[in-house]
């Protein structure tokens, strides 16, 4: 027989480990729990999509869904897609080979294949070249108005020819369709842009985009009889009637990348070189004997889910304050022209300022973009002073005001704003529409100085819709962007500050917040260099931008021109804080260059569309941009480059597949936040076993003292 | 030495630490069925305000969502009130509305998403030939009939867009009775929309498109 104290003591001795054990238990528990309590149910943004491996079921926030399905295709497997991009930069001037190699990996003789690559181009992007490479030859792609090209497309790819064809939808969204491609054979599609590098605050760079990010599509899906649809997954809608054609189908990231890319840069700077860098990628950079450097990716080959950046900075001294390029042709000489004022180190005071914070917290920015874009805010909050009024407004599919009217800035309102931002999440679409007529909406008293800054990836569909809203109601606002994320719409940042009157500004990285926003506040914070005109040129020259915007901290004049007889030099005047600015250029000694009347031909082509956005007289302006177009072999929203091959391949009783190329998801960002369907119950029933559990154990822990009692 | 052991301090701390935290989940638990309940009561209230003719009604003062239909069961009793937006933050109040999908009560596909345990626990029960309702703020009521239910994976599966038909299809989680969440399988019940007026009221005018006008009489 055991005393009541041995048996006591028995007892006693084992809630050590008892302890211990159940401790660890219920560590195990909440630990173990943590992940699944996040899978389904309520809120929490960022939960692992781990669970959701593959989700198909395509939201609804979207815009319209998902719901075309593809029945071809399903059966063979789509084409792989390798691309290599081959960069070549002289001076400012870039030009871009990106070679896309179509492999149709199907074994069965008669499985031919059509692929359709919905791809990103930067947003001032010429495309004015078509390589179409079959074995060993190679057929050069032709220009043509729009539907004449896919007519010709179309024809080519019924009698069984190889074909390819390049349409734009977007300055920045681009598709190659390529046809009949033999099963196990391979069609290497060249296509070559050129562009201007930017230059800001004494940095070049250059930002290749690799993927389309899913964009929101908003307003009700309309399908039009008889009309094809194009192979996205969203449906046209009244408020983007080509939805369908930019929204490739997305790879679930679970899967793995699908089109690795390949890049190499040939930078000759034509100065001595700083500080290169690529903020997102790592690079290998080799010199030359003659100051150019040859960088490569140091991985091989990279998935194609975020832009990619290269910039680079002159070694000692500031780089030259002007530069001209001259380039003959026939009866015609056209030029291209960067001016940088010099740059201001005064300090001046500013005045004060109603800052309209503008923040994006839509599904596409759930991820590691929400957390970029709460950081920059925070920073942004900041740097306010006790003069400046301010709001914050939070959109996605509504619109929240954090207070009805901007507000002074105090420290309870300041403080009421930043534990605002902090608890901000991302889910739901992206209306963008009624956030910007909130943010632009409002009068400041006169002393104050309105800006408002947007923060967003910019993933919508409804670009030109915005645009016309930022035009018709700026009144005195500024907009400036800040773009969001690994794979941000360029197009949208660059042109929704274009017509805002302020700039653009990318943030990638969390790393990146704190510099980029420090560079766009000494934008914001510095006197605007405004009234800018130029001298010299003669009447019937053609000038673009025609006229100029008013240039910010950092920022130069670029301007491309058109003219029969060449000024020795041209002279630019503006106000500066009140004060004229003159600077004269040489331009008769500038050094020869080619390309430039594409370049020209390029800003021709956007400022019509800038005027086509806001006139909408249609006809006219369609065939100006026809007649630039196709004088100068570019890739426009209509004219599309289409190579034909001579000899038709496929026999007549193979069937032609249609595959849409999936894409990558951007890095960071959350598949489940944005074709997920949401989840549909919710942790109730698993809140109510761990508490019933833990009574339990509570109860049975709490026995032993009535026995010894 | 006294034979009466007081309880070891730890043992203490540990029993009130379980106590704690079964009293805290429980009632976490329960406040989510409690939500569920009371946004409704509260939808219920925005709804007839919507019917009034006001716009985008919000049930409480900081929600971000909006009443956009009722949707009723008659032979299950069912009444609930449709939020706009299929977004975890709206489904826990009640069914949400995909933006994308037709409206409520307009032609196309209509798809309503709500959760398994709480709102749409019913479609567990629902039957072929079972009439679904959906009144809209236009006053307009349309008649559905259940045609099919399947459990899909959402990994591969897509709801399609069927053109020229009219239908709604109700979405929710699978299993129904699961303690886990998150699993891939979801339950779809599709209603085909019948342009007859209610069995009852014969003598209400059909409209092609709008169906049985305003006055439905609710199930008794």
């Amino acid at each position: 027989m055991t005393t009541l104290h041995e048996a006591a003591q028995r007892n006693a001795k084992p809630t050590r480990p008892v302890l211990l054990l159940t401790l660890l238990m219920v560590i195990l528990l909440w630990v173990g729990s943590l992940p699944v309590a996040l899978a389904c149910g309520d809120p929490p943004s960022n939960e692992s999509d781990l669970a959701e491996r593959g989700m198909r079921l395509k939201d609804v926030t979207q815009g319209s869904l998902l719901f075309k399905t593809h029945e071809t295709g399903r059966f063979t497997p789509a084409p792989l897609l390798k691309t290599d991009v081959k960069i070549s930069i002289s001076g400012v001037i870039a030009r871009t080979t990106v070679a896309q190699e179509f492999v149709n990996p199907s074994r069965r003789k008669n499985a031919w294949a059509e692929g359709l690559y919905v791809f990103p181009l930067p947003e001032t992007a010429a495309v004015d070249h078509l390589r179409m490479k079959v074995g060993e030859r190679t057929i050069i792609g032709e220009i043509r108005e729009r539907a004449e090209a896919k007519r010709t497309y179309e024809q080519a790819k019924q009698d069984g020819k190889r074909a390819s064809l390049v349409e734009q939808e977007r300055p920045n969204v681009f598709t190659v369709s390529v046809a009949n491609i033999a099963p196990l054979d391979r069609i290497i599609i060249e296509i070559e842009y050129q562009e201007t590098v930017r230059y800001d605050q004494q940095v070049y760079s250059l930002r290749f985009p690799m993927v389309v990010g899913p964009r929101y599509i908003p307003g009700t899906p309309v399908i039009i009889e008889g009309e094809t649809q194009g192979s996205g997954w969203a449906a046209n809608t009244d408020r983007v009637p080509d939805a369908s054609r930019m929204t490739p189908p997305v790879q679930h990231p679970g899967l793995g990348p699908v089109n690795p890319v390949t890049l190499t840069i040939d930078l000759a700077a034509g100065f001595p070189l700083g500080k290169i860098a690529s903020p997102y990628h790592d690079i290998l950079t080799i010199a030359d004997q003659d100051g150019r450097r040859h960088i490569t990716l140091r991985q091989d080959r990279v998935p194609a889910n975020r832009d990619f950046q290269l910039t680079w900075q002159p070694a000692g001294g500031p780089s030259p304050s002007a530069i001209a390029y001259l380039q003959q042709q026939s009866e015609n000489s056209y030029g291209f022209l960067m001016v940088a004022p010099p740059a201001s180190n005064e300090s001046v005071s500013t005045p004060p300022r109603e800052a309209i914070f503008v923040i994006d917290t839509s599904g596409s920015m759930a991820g590691t973009s929400i957390e970029q874009a709460k950081a920059a805010l925070v920073l942004a909050l900041g740097r306010l002073t006790s003069q400046d009024r301010f709001n914050v407004i939070q959109f996605n599919s509504a619109t929240h005001l954090l207070f009805s009217e901007p507000q002074p800035v105090r420290t309870d309102t300041l403080g009421k704003a930043v534990r605002y931002v902090e608890q901000l999440h991302a889910d739901g679409g992206t209306e963008i529409l009624p956030a910007l007529k909130m943010a632009l909406k409002g009068s400041p008293p006169p002393s104050h100085l309105r800006q408002v800054i947007f923060l967003t990836d910019g993933q919508v569909g409804n670009e030109d819709e915005l645009f016309a809203v930022i035009r018709t109601e700026l009144g005195t606002s500024r907009l400036f962007t800040i773009g969001i994320g690994s794979a941000p719409n360029s197009h949208f940042m660059r042109k929704a500050a274009e017509f805002g009157r302020g700039t653009f500004t990318h943030i990638g990285s969390t790393s990146e917040v704190k510099a980029q926003m420090d560079a766009m506040f000494r934008r914001v914070e510095r006197p605007v260099l405004t009234d800018i005109h130029i001298q010299g040129f003669e009447a019937t020259a053609e000038l673009f931008p025609s006229r100029i915007p008013d240039l910010y901290d950092g920022e130069p004049v670029v301007l491309a021109f058109k003219t029969s007889t060449i000024p020795s030099s041209i002279t630019l005047t503006g106000t500066f804080n009140a004060r004229t600015w003159t600077q004269t250029v040489d331009v008769a000694g500038a050094s020869p260059r080619d390309g430039l009347s594409v370049y020209w031909a390029r800003q021709k082509i956007a400022s019509l569309m800038d005027q086509k956005r806001s006139e909408r007289n249609d006809g006219s302006l369609r065939q100006s941009v026809l007649d630039v177009a196709l004088a100068h072999h570019l890739v426009s929203p209509y004219t599309s480059l289409v190579a034909i091959d001579t000899e038709p391949i496929r026999p007549n009783d193979a069937s032609l597949m249609t595959h849409a190329i999936k894409t990558d998801l951007p890095e960071g960002q959350d598949y489940q936040a944005i074709f997920g369907l949401p989840r549909t119950a919710t942790n109730g029933p698993w809140h109510l076993l761990i508490g019933l559990i833990a009574l339990a154990v509570a109860f049975w822990l709490w026995r032993p003292r009535d026995r010894f009692a | 030495m006294s034979p009466i052991q007081t309880t070891p301090r730890p043992l203490v701390m540990l029993t009130v630490f379980f106590l704690t935290v079964g009293l805290w989940q429980t009632g976490e638990g329960s406040w989510m069925y409690a939500k569920a309940r009371l946004a409704q009561m509260l939808l219920q209230r925005a709804w007839s305000r919507t019917l009034t003719g006001e716009r985008l009604v919000k049930p409480w003062p900081w929600a971000d969502t909006y009443p956009v239909a009722k949707l009723t069961v008659p032979s299950l009793q069912i009444d609930l009130i449709v939020l706009n937006g299929a977004y975890g933050r709206t489904l826990a109040f009640g069914p949400g509305y995909s933006e994308s999908s037709a409206f409520p009560g307009s032609p196309g596909t209509t798809i309503l998403t709500g959760h398994r345990d709480t709102h749409f626990y019913f479609l567990k029960r629902l039957k072929r030939q079972d009439e679904i309702l959906i009144e809209t703020d236009q006053r307009t009521s349309q008649r559905y009939l259940v045609q099919s239910s399947k459990v899909v994976d959402a990994r591969t599966a897509s709801i399609r867009l069927m053109e020229g038909e009219d239908q709604l299809v109700l979405v929710t989680c699978y299993p129904f009775d699961s303690i886990l969440t998150g699993g891939p399988l979801r339950y779809l019940v599709t209603a085909i929309r019948v342009l007859s007026a209610l069995p009852r009221s014969s003598d209400t005018p059909v409209g092609r498109e709008s169906g049985a006008r305003g006055e439905l009489t609710p199930p008794t």
